[in-house]
């Protein structure tokens, strides 16, 4: 987790001393805002990750969630009701992914992969891409306006956000995560049921998503149908820079956190320090080869620092 | 591989062949066959490259962005270093094993995962690929003896990628199970930790593999390059997936050592058949994804269970045979059902109509307008195209169409050189083509349905942010994708207007939203914060007017209003509500009914050059000027008359 | 009543019969030893005591109330605890968290009291004699540390049958004692534990009773003392065994390998010196720790040395990957089976010419006719019972699998032969037949190390012992000159001996 946050130290000075309308309040807020979705789809697949795990479904999900939520807010389903109603639905799609992973022992990758193809095609064949329209007017920011809408919907993601981090830490069920992620085996012979763990995981990311689908929805007046493109590689790679072990057990929810935080603060700096919006993608792509290859560079090149004294 | 897993597949890809050649008469052809094999070349390469890997226990997510990097690095080294195509192939072989070799040093140096070192270059080369162009350069105009590469015939059939597939599918099969490399890999695979005490150099042979998956990825972007006739950064997006799916329906464990490359190209098989054989069935292409993961998930169920079984048994799972089957029975089904329904079909013309992406809402809309027209007319419509923007898949689509024997062909075209030449394939086959929305060259096509200019759209686009601005002032550009082509061109005649027209307006910044509504309004956001100045926003895709209009609603500013291209019931609520100044298009509803009534006034005799009016049904007597029929010059629809339009 | 009781207990795996019939009793307050060769069913039987395998039929009582409910959890429930050879840890998490995830059973919602389990961590080390700091990850641990971690684990768990599997094939000495002192204490209150060990003659100091397994039948059950190790070894073998080892006298050669201050900081070796000549055998004995993989780890490029020199044939070398060390024609038999020495996926042909894959092609392409032929010759030579040289490894038994772990770099006709625990985990009738071996080797000139906890293995088989201690060799003997004690001695003591060469 150290190197993500000495690159987002070493981003913020920059913006200080180049340009310092970064930190306007209005630009810190709106970037928190639209990172909404990120930050709740890194944290569901950090759940995933952190359970030895992988979903590279959560664009396709958010996609059909959004839907779900502007059809049935189209329906006349109250504002109140859409934010249950959506999770419910990611839990869904999650606990599919779950199923052919726990139940029926499917690589997760390849799973996840088959699921993503199915959820974004089915979503495709099923709307003919056309946006959901005409919203009821309380369908923005749950009917809350603009002033409180945007406080609620920051004020629900931090609070998931952070009663997730503090479960992980400090509930059983989290640390049973942590173990099923470290050694599935020897979870199972404490009799942990890690199959049940896995699937809950699964579900729980997608619980996630769809919260994050309807969160980011509700910003808007209008949904559209192609949601969340390449949302999955952008969560897992946040959760990878946050500190994340890929192969389970190791990874936090302040690591992912700061991770989103440095993937999303990026682009926006990007345009603050004037560098063509081209580049972006390279620069994101360096990042997580540095995250990869830094702590592994970092020792050596410590240890060769000691020998030329 | 194991024989009851080659069986599975084989059936699997028999199925397919039996229920797209009743679907489709023309499926089981070889001109058909030949058609499969064009397409699968590039896919193939990438699904060959990946055995390998997979085998030695990696992945490389990285293939499908180098293809986009090696794009761009031919197209750059051809049209600005004037280098030879033959050179400029040598050196991007070259620098994509070089590519490859940095996953691999990356991975056996660092000890780091594959999964996530791919990812990183995955961004990297495609990374480096768009700010290399800008995102927005697009070579084209390759010489004809490099596209014949990617678009001719041997002997008149067989097509010219055919002997490099067949040298690819020799190397790797020799490689992977015959050498001593192999072997290698695939104890790799099964055990790092045994090959390396086994006195294996592990490291060395990691970055061969990897190696080869680079320069087996650029080879596949060249290809690409020959076949669409472009260069572009975009080429081979999500071609990594599509690649590892083959891998993994062919029977290799993502977990490594196992795998065969005669399973691959059956798992590659089976994809591009289920495309092919949708296409020539006229279904939805959206379809192809849904079955590929629906077969992908049933096949490694049925994997899971046979090595379960074999392992001590867990009884209760002995359901799953039953589900899968029916699973894979329903899918059948459905298929057929779809399949013959299409194939029964005797309405007196068939017309095939191609958006450039399906789920552009723009495109959505003219669907209904030209589903409107075919059934007053009785016409049997097909309506396909790619997903999302994609110039290969168009051609893909066509090509499927000229053997289904359709017979008119209605192309909104996004590739201009490449789609133009399979057009004219279809002219030679006595189809009639008609471009509608974005035309292509002129004798690849017998009338050109015209909406707008893309000068007129840019002309319009400038006048009105001019008149946000009082005529001065600056602005700031949101387009789609910076790729895109459509919107490079407005772009070009939004800055000639304005020099010629408008000289005290200066654009500040143009930024991407990638088509997306939620990027459009973050980069909104960031441009009114960083650039102050700006009193007005031009976006010009459908989704990035209201993204870029609810930006401005929610900053507060009311000082800054959007302009820009897309539909009006996009909008609806930002014109009314005075963020969107206006928004320029024409009637698309109207123009999916002209196409339509254009195709069947031209099978029917109604329509011949040198005809100067066509009576267009709803919309009364349409000019024709030339081998053009016009539908009007761009509409603005503002407050006072958006209410009218329904689209 | 006993404490544990099963009776007529059968298992099949696929048409392969693990156990038939087998009734077996524990009493509370007693060390009940379980013998048997490979594969003679003791992991199936406490893989069935401990919830892990469900029997096929048979009834499992535990203070005469029948289990009914075949799970980890329930096993768990009624006080039994398992330790494997490779302890079944978490290693991303802290020791303290180890612990307490086996103690603690609470609703998936209840809160974590993480004060609570760092004091009752520490207070469990403590009583396993282990000075391990509860907040390390069990990932930076030693083998002989994670063991200690899970039996601690077991004490504070207060289990009332423990199932220990192999416990001492990876502690030291003065580790085994520690561990004999918790067995005892937990035996004071009136636990039961079923002890598995293929060390026969440590088992009369802990046994109360002894079990003898063979081919998934339960032999005999006896008073430890009437059961003498000659004894046990003609019950697990149904044979006498003539001499366990057998080493042939051999006239040494020339020097064939040296090393001279060889160092490397990653593992902490330093300033070892040795030789081996052709035809010689140097046993490497030493507590785990004491730098004898370490040693074994240089020699193979594994971990390069950083200091000194080795000299191959006179000549110095440099050896900076395994794969150099194979081209100089050093082999190495690591420890780890199952992880390094064998694919078990592959066939056995494939395992024995990976070493050696030049041998058997041409062009870079292998020749499957000739890798057949070299792979039958070595099953002949080795003795390896496999159906065909194109079966999966992972059919064999655990001694055969050894075998083929040994032929691959026989067939390839190394020069110096490392074996690395060549028979840890094999049963007695293969273990003697790697020490025919292991002899034949040498009688054909191979310069041999071979690194063994089994201080009888060393002292039988070895021309010369090197003891090793915080990672270098503290000091060397002729075979006439060695003793356990002395070996004992000078591997706790550390002191450097006169005539170290």
């Amino acid at each position: 987790m150290k190197p993500v946050l000495l690159a987002l130290t070493a981003l913020a000075i920059l913006l200080a001393v180049v340009a310092p309308g970064f930190y306007s309040p209005g630009n810190l807020r709106e970037l928190a805002l639209n990172n909404v979705a990120a930050l709740l789809a890194a944290v569901a697949v950090t759940l995933v990750i952190l359970c030895g795990e992988i979903d590279i479904s959560i664009g396709s999900q958010l996609a059909v969630c959004s839907v779900i939520v502007g059809e049935l807010a189209r329906a006349g389903v109250p504002a109140w009701g859409l934010l249950p109603i959506a999770a419910a639905a990611g839990a869904g799609l999650g606990a599919v992914n779950g199923v052919l992973v726990s139940g029926w022992r499917i690589p997760s990758i390849v799973a996840t992969l088959a699921t993503m193809a199915i959820f974004r095609d089915g979503l495709r064949w099923a709307t003919g891409g056309a946006w959901v329209q005409d919203l009821p007017a309380g369908f923005q920011w749950f009917g809350l306006g603009q002033r409180a809408g945007p406080v609620a919907v920051f004020s629900l993601t931090a609070v998931i956000v952070a009663v997730l981090a503090w479960s992980l830490r400090h509930l059983t069920a989290g640390r049973a995560l942590y173990a099923t992620g470290s050694n599935s085996e020897a979870a199972r012979l404490l009799g942990l049921r890690p199959q049940r763990l896995v699937f809950g995981a699964f579900t729980a990311a997608g619980a996630l998503v769809g919260i994050a689908a309807c969160l980011n929805a509700v910003r808007f007046v209008e949904v559209p149908a192609n949601a969340g493109l390449g949302l999955e590689m952008k969560a897992i790679a946040a959760a990878v820079i946050g500190g994340a072990a890929i192969t389970g057990g190791r990874g936090t929810v302040a690591g992912t956190v700061a991770g989103v935080a440095l993937l999303g603060a990026i682009g926006t700096a990007l345009t603050f320090l004037h560098v063509d919006a081209s580049w972006e993608k390279a620069i994101q792509g360096a990042i997580i080869l540095a995250a990869v290859a830094g702590p592994a560079v970092a020792p050596s090149f410590a240890r060769s620092v000691r020998a030329a004294r | 591989m194991p024989r009851a897993d080659a069986w599975r597949l084989a059936a699997i890809l028999a199925i397919e062949a039996a229920v797209f050649g009743i679907a489709s008469p023309r499926f089981l052809t070889a001109a058909n066959g030949a058609e499969i094999v064009r397409l699968g070349t590039e896919l193939g390469l990438l699904t060959l490259a990946l055995t390998c890997v997979i085998v030695s226990g990696g992945i490389d997510l990285s293939v499908g962005s180098l293809m986009g990097f090696s794009a761009v690095l031919f197209g750059w080294l051809v049209t600005d270093r004037a280098v030879s195509p033959l050179a400029a192939s040598a050196i991007v072989i070259a620098a994509g094993a070089v590519a490859g070799a940095l996953n691999g040093t990356i991975i056996t140096r660092f000890g780091a995962l594959p999964l996530i070192v791919t990812l990183g270059t995955y961004s990297l080369f495609r990374g480096l690929a768009e700010g290399l162009t800008g995102g927005v350069r697009n070579f084209t105009s390759f010489p004809e003896r490099f596209t014949f590469l990617g678009q001719g015939y041997w002997f008149g059939i067989v097509p010219a990628q055919t002997p490099i597939l067949a040298a690819a599918i020799l190397f790797y099969w020799a490689l992977l199970h015959r050498s001593v490399i192999g072997r290698a890999l695939v104890a790799i695979g099964h055990s790092f930790d045994a090959a390396r005490h086994s006195g294996i150099r592990v490291a060395r042979r990691l970055l061969l593999v990897y190696s080869l998956s680079g320069l087996t990825s650029a080879i596949a972007g060249l290809l690409y390059v020959a076949r669409v006739g472009q260069a572009k950064s975009d080429a081979g997006t999500g071609a990594e997936l599509l690649a590892i799916t083959a891998v993994v329906l062919g029977g290799t464990s993502i977990r490594g050592g196992v795998g065969s490359i005669a399973g691959s190209l059956l798992g590659l098989s089976i994809i591009v058949f289920l495309q092919s054989g949708l296409r020539l069935a006229a279904m939805p292409t959206e379809l192809a994804g849904i079955l590929t993961g629906a077969i992908l998930i049933a096949a490694l169920a049925a994997e899971r269970r046979r090595l379960s079984s074999s392992g001590g048994g867990e009884p209760r799972r002995a359901g799953r045979t039953v589900a899968i089957a029916a699973t894979a029975v329903a899918l059948i089904a459905v298929a057929i059902h779809a399949g013959l329904g299409a194939a029964r079909s005797t309405r007196a013309i068939t017309v095939a109509m191609m958006p450039k992406a399906k789920g552009d809402p723009y495109f959505v809309s003219c669907r209904k307008g030209a589903e409107e027209a075919a059934r007053e007319l009785g016409v049997d419509l097909i309506w396909d195209g790619p997903t999302d923007l994609d110039p290969a898949r168009q051609t893909d689509i066509v090509e499927s169409w000229i053997t289904r024997g359709v017979d008119v062909i209605a192309v909104s075209v996004e590739n201009r050189a490449a789609l133009s030449t399979v057009l004219r394939k279809a002219r030679g086959r006595g189809i009639a083509v008609i471009t509608w929305d974005a035309d292509a060259e002129r004798d690849a096509r017998d009338f050109f349905v015209n909406q707008a200019t893309p000068q007129g759209i840019g002309d319009a686009i400038a006048d009105q942010t001019a008149e946000i601005l009082n005529d001065a002032g600056s602005f700031a550009i949101i387009t789609g994708a910076l790729t895109a082509a459509n919107q490079n061109e407005w772009i070009k005649y939004i800055r000639e207007r304005i020099a010629e027209k408008h000289p005290r307006l200066t654009l500040a910044v143009i930024r991407p939203s990638d088509d997306d509504r939620d990027k459009a309004f973050a980069e909104t956001q960031t441009v009114l914060r960083v650039y102050p100045q700006v009193k007005a926003i031009a976006a010009i895709a459908a989704p990035a007017v209201p993204g870029a209009a609810e930006a401005v609603r929610q900053s507060g500013r009311t000082d800054v209003r959007v302009t820009g291209l897309s539909l009006p019931s996009l909008c609806k609520p930002y014109i009314h509500a005075g963020t969107a100044h206006s928004i320029v298009l024409w009637d698309t509803n109207s123009l999916g009914y002209l196409t339509v009534r254009v195709a069947a006034a031209l099978r029917s005799g109604a329509l011949t050059h040198g005809a100067s009016r066509l009576d267009a049904g709803r919309l009364g007597a349409i000019e024709v000027r030339r081998d053009e029929v016009i539908l009007g010059a761009p509409f603005v629809f503002t407050a006072r008359n958006i209410d009218r339009f329904d689209f | 009543m006993a404490l544990l009781d099963a009776s007529s207990v059968n298992k099949s795996y696929g048409g392969v019969t693990a156990l038939r019939d087998v009734s077996f009793e524990l009493r509370g307050g007693e060390v009940h030893a379980l013998v048997g060769e490979n594969g003679a069913g003791k992991s199936t039987l406490v893989g069935i005591f401990a919830g892990r395998v469900p029997p096929d039929s048979g009834v499992i009582s535990i203070d005469g109330v029948p289990v009914t409910d075949h799970a980890p959890s329930s096993a768990r429930a009624h006080g039994v605890h398992a330790i494997y050879q490779q302890p079944a840890l978490f290693p991303d998490l802290s020791v303290a968290e180890n612990i307490a995830l086996s103690l603690e059973s609470q609703s998936p919602l209840a809160p974590v009291n993480w004060r609570r389990r760092r004091l009752q961590a520490r207070d469990l080390l403590a009583r396993a004699a282990a000075s391990i700091d509860p907040e390390r990850t069990v990932s930076s641990l030693s083998i002989a540390e994670q063991q200690l971690v899970a039996i601690a684990t077991a004490v504070g768990a207060r289990a009332r049958v423990l199932i220990l599997d192999e416990p001492t094939a990876c502690l030291s000495a003065p580790e085994i004692d520690a561990l004999f002192a918790l067995v005892g204490e937990l035996r004071g209150q009136g636990a039961g534990i079923i002890y598995i060990s293929h060390k026969l003659d440590e088992l009369p100091r802990i046994a109360d009773r002894v079990t003898v397994l063979r081919d998934g039948r339960r032999v005999e059950t006896r008073e430890m003392a009437a059961a003498p190790a000659a004894e046990l070894i003609r019950l697990m073998v149904g044979r006498e065994l003539s001499a366990i080892f057998p080493k042939q006298d051999v006239a040494p050669g020339a020097t064939a390998v040296e090393g001279r201050g060889l160092g490397c900081r990653r593992t902490g070796l330093h300033d070892v010196d040795f030789t081996i000549r052709a035809g010689e055998i140097l046993g490497v004995a030493g507590l785990i720790g004491s730098g004898r993989t370490a040693l074994a780890q240089t020699l193979f490029g594994l971990e390069p040395a950083e200091a000194g020199q080795i000299l191959l044939g006179g000549r110095a070398v440099a050896i900076d990957a395994p794969a150099t060390a194979r081209a100089l024609g050093i082999a190495y038999v690591p420890e780890d089976r199952g992880r390094c020495g064998v694919i078990g996926a592959m066939s056995v042909a494939e395992n024995v010419t990976l070493t050696d894959l030049a041998s058997v092609s041409s062009r870079g392409f292998v020749n499957r006719e000739r890798e057949d032929r070299v792979a039958e010759h070595s099953c002949e030579r080795l003795g390896i019972k496999t159906r065909g040289v194109r079966a999966a490894v992972s059919e064999l038994s655990g001694g055969n699998q050894q075998k083929v772990a040994v032929a691959k770099w026989l067939s390839r006709g190394a020069r110096v032969m490392i074996l690395d625990e060549p028979t840890q985990g094999v049963d007695v009738g293969a273990k003697a037949e790697i020490h025919r071996l292991v002899s034949e080797m040498a009688a054909d000139g191979l310069a041999v190390m071979l690194i063994s906890s089994d201080l009888p293995e060393v002292l039988g088989m070895s021309d010369r012992v090197a003891v090793m201690a915080g990672g270098t060799i503290v000091g060397t003997m002729n075979r006439g000159d060695a003793t356990p004690e002395k070996i004992l001695s000078m591997s706790l003591g550390g002191m450097r001996q006169a005539g170290t060469s």
